[in-house]
């Protein structure tokens, strides 16, 4: 499929999400999306959490912020496929003259264009200066004079990485040599044999870095992906949190409904979001890619797909619980930010240790180590899969070490969220909560 | 079981603070009742304790004579003090979802949240969100939660407070309306002219502890009894300071208020004032809520 196609769908996506973020003004009394939302089976899933889940997927759902993220998102994922294959794919046929023409050249010159992937068309010119003149209207991009001399419209740089630039570059040296084999009077034979000589190949005794496989380029853009999807959402959570306490509205809701349940429904609804988002980046990402024949994450490895949005979610039930506690700690926006920066230490500290790893091409025993503690696991664990490093049972280990410390977490987080959530008109201290935790 | 909120023997201490200390009353259905007491008595404290948004360390609070826990709070109803809405969810939506929380279902909670809003003059908001609604408004769709599940009991905590005539007319309608139709209506309050009119009865409470209670008839007609008398001729009350058991407690505009302890007898009163001058008036008062407070809490 052409590329051109694939952006104005693209770009219609967008507009479309764009309009439908700006739609919604006041015509609607109860607008579409928010009565499907309402009519979510929450409670009959899981009670009056599955109704605060309902509650905080339909919000954000609706929120500006979220729309406009989501809207960014998609134009950088739409950009970052796209792109490099507007500026490396002129894969457009190209028409190269030819003067004094031969069977030999024509074959030549179709296997060198083959080679550099370029489609060209070969047209056979009486001689040079109709061809120049061909040239110079843009009717040809290219003249070859038999084994001569080549003509080009504009000087083609040594810097200038193109297929149409390559092409050039490998016509000229290969039909140079091939003059110069007929000069120095060698069989056809003899000619072949040269020209199909073949470099010594260089052994290094260290091990080097390799080239990159489609399953660690995977792994990198799911690391990106992870940290970028993790930290919007956990920042949601607490920020949530911090806005139900503020607002004063956690004392209506915790008359009827206890606090882990309110506090589950905010974990389990933004998590939904947060997952459901990167479930459509990543599948956009793949459709578009296919549809554009881009490398970048075309035939990506699904098992490096499947274990990042796995770690995702992991890593938003490890850390979602902590953002909630702490924002209940907190009743102004600049009491989260100092609350918040603690918890994302860790977070930060695995992503780039992580980064650093898929980027070097190597494991290192850090990123291995990391790769068990669940802090750290969410992004250590993709980039280990991503060099395929890990076997089965070393996952469910990582798996399980995370799931055991997610409960702890999620045990500790709601008791500290229950006895501060209510404790208005100062930020609270975890000392304070000392007497509550110990009861 | 009698249809009756039990507050028993509550004790609540807050680090060297004692916030209650040993508060019992009852709030029996089918009225308003006045939940009194001055800034920092532990009438929030009490409110907070029905719902169970603070630990009590001694007492307990009961429903139909059942200990008061999450299931019996599904049919109660809470207005805060510091009132709780989400600033940016739509109105019905946010009332609506209070209503679930309750156990309504999706329709059933819909439908009652627009009777509600537009009960309280508030459905032209339906669609608005909450941080765009003036004070009064804020205050009717925060009722509008407290009363869209049709709660059996309903807390309010300074609901009347910031609202002009027309608002506290609106608000006060639906109070004694729920309270008419067989609920529990408990309500604070420091406008205590406003619960004159509104409560049968009140509570008031100081320090933690119950001061006094019963109806507002009760209390106004309780104590020592009062006369408003005028006489020509003596509007300082001169006349009536020499009689036993009879202390002068106001001289205003010509009517001299007297407060009679029990054993004199009013005829004796009369006799003085007539001997004084001509009487134009002799009235026996009810004492106002203000003063029955006032004589409570001590100040």
């Amino acid at each position: 499929m052409k590329p051109l196609p694939i952006i104005i769908l693209a770009v219609l996506v967008i507009v479309a999400l764009i309009r439908l973020s700006f739609r919604r003004r006041g015509e609607h009394p109860l607008p579409r999306l928010g009565v499907f939302l309402t009519r979510l089976p929450g409670r009959q899933l899981l009670g009056d959490t599955g109704l605060v889940a309902g509650r905080e997927i339909r919000e954000r759902l609706r929120g500006r912020v979220f729309r406009v993220v989501t809207v960014i998102l998609f134009t950088v994922v739409a950009a970052a496929v796209v792109i490099p294959e507007l500026s490396s794919g002129t894969t457009k046929s190209q028409r190269i003259g030819v003067v004094a023409s031969s069977t030999s050249l024509e074959a030549e010159l179709q296997g060198l264009a083959k080679s550099v992937g370029l489609p060209v068309e070969l047209v056979s010119e009486p001689d040079l200066s109709r061809a120049r003149a061909a040239l110079s209207v843009g009717q040809l991009e290219m003249v070859v004079d038999g084994t001569d001399k080549i003509l080009v419209k504009d000087p083609v740089s040594a810097s200038d990485t193109s297929v149409g630039a390559r092409y050039v570059r490998a016509v000229s040296e290969t039909l140079g040599a091939q003059r110069a084999f007929a000069q120095a009077g060698l069989t056809p034979e003899q000619a072949a044999a040269v020209a199909g000589a073949k470099p010594l190949p260089v052994y290094s005794i260290h091990p080097g870095k390799k080239a990159r496989t489609t399953a660690e380029a995977t792994a990198l853009i799911g690391v990106i992906l992870v940290f970028i999807v993790l930290t919007q959402y956990l920042t949601w959570t607490l920020m949530g949190v911090m806005e139900e306490k503020a607002s004063r509205v956690v004392e209506v809701l915790l008359a009827t409904v206890r606090p882990i349940q309110l506090l589950a429904g905010k974990v389990i609804g933004i998590g939904a979001v947060a997952l459901a988002q990167a479930v459509a980046l990543v599948a956009f990402a793949l459709v578009l890619a296919q549809a554009v024949g881009s490398s970048l994450v075309q035939g990506a490895s699904p098992l490096v797909v499947v274990a990042t949005l796995a770690w995702l979610l992991l890593g938003y039930a490890f850390y979602s619980w902590m953002y909630a506690a702490a924002g209940s700690l907190a009743e102004r926006q600049d009491q989260v930010q100092s609350l918040a920066l603690p918890l994302s230490a860790p977070l930060i500290f695995g992503y780039i240790v992580s980064l650093t790893g898929v980027s070097s091409g190597n494991a290192s025993l850090l990123v291995k180590v990391l790769a068990y503690l669940p802090p750290t696991a969410p992004f250590a664990m993709p980039t280990l899969i991503g060099f395929g490093e890990v076997t089965w049972w070393q996952f469910l280990l990582s798996v399980v070490a995370t799931l055991a410390c997610t409960l702890a977490v999620a045990l500790l987080a709601a008791r500290v969220y229950g006895a501060a959530v209510l404790q208005t008109g100062k930020r609270v201290r975890l000392r304070d909560l000392v007497p509550a935790l110990t009861e | 079981m009698s249809e009756v909120l039990e507050l028993d023997d509550l004790s609540r201490r807050f680090g060297n603070v004692t916030a209650l200390d040993g508060l019992s009353f009852n709030v029996p259905a089918g009225q308003v009742v006045g939940f009194l007491g001055p800034n920092g008595a532990g009438k929030t404290t009490t409110m907070r304790a029905i719902f169970g948004l603070t630990d009590l360390d001694v007492g307990s609070v009961r429903w139909k004579g059942a200990p008061v826990g999450y299931d019996q709070r599904r049919r109660f109803g809470y207005m805060p003090e510091e009132r709780g809405l989400y600033p940016n969810m739509l109105v019905a939506e946010q009332v609506e979802y209070i209503g679930r929380l309750h156990g309504m279902d999706a329709s059933t909670a819909a439908t009652a949240t627009l009777r509600w809003l537009e009960r309280l003059a508030v459905a032209d908001r339906a669609t608005s969100k909450v941080e765009a609604l003036s004070h009064g408004n804020r205050q009717r769709v925060q009722l509008a939660a407290a009363l869209v599940h049709d709660p059996e009991v309903l807390v309010l905590d300074e609901p009347l407070a910031g609202l002009d005539p027309a608002g506290i007319d609106a608000i006060g309608e639906v109070l004694v309306e729920r309270a008419h139709s067989g609920r529990c209506v408990l309500l604070s309050s420091h406008q205590l002219d406003l619960v004159e009119d509104l409560c049968e009865s009140v509570a008031i409470i100081d320090h933690g502890r119950l001061v006094a209670s019963g109806t507002v008839d009760e209390l106004a007609t309780s104590g020592a009894r009062r006369l408003a008398v005028r006489v020509e001729g003596d509007r300082q009350g001169l006349w009536a300071r020499a009689i036993p058991g009879v202390t002068v407690s106001e001289v205003n505009g010509g009517d001299v208020r007297l407060v009679l302890d029990d054993t004199t007898n009013s005829d004796v009163v009369l006799d003085a004032a007539r001997s004084a001058g001509h009487v134009t008036k002799f009235v026996f008062e009810r004492r106002r809520l203000s003063e029955v407070f006032r004589e409570a809490v001590g100040r």
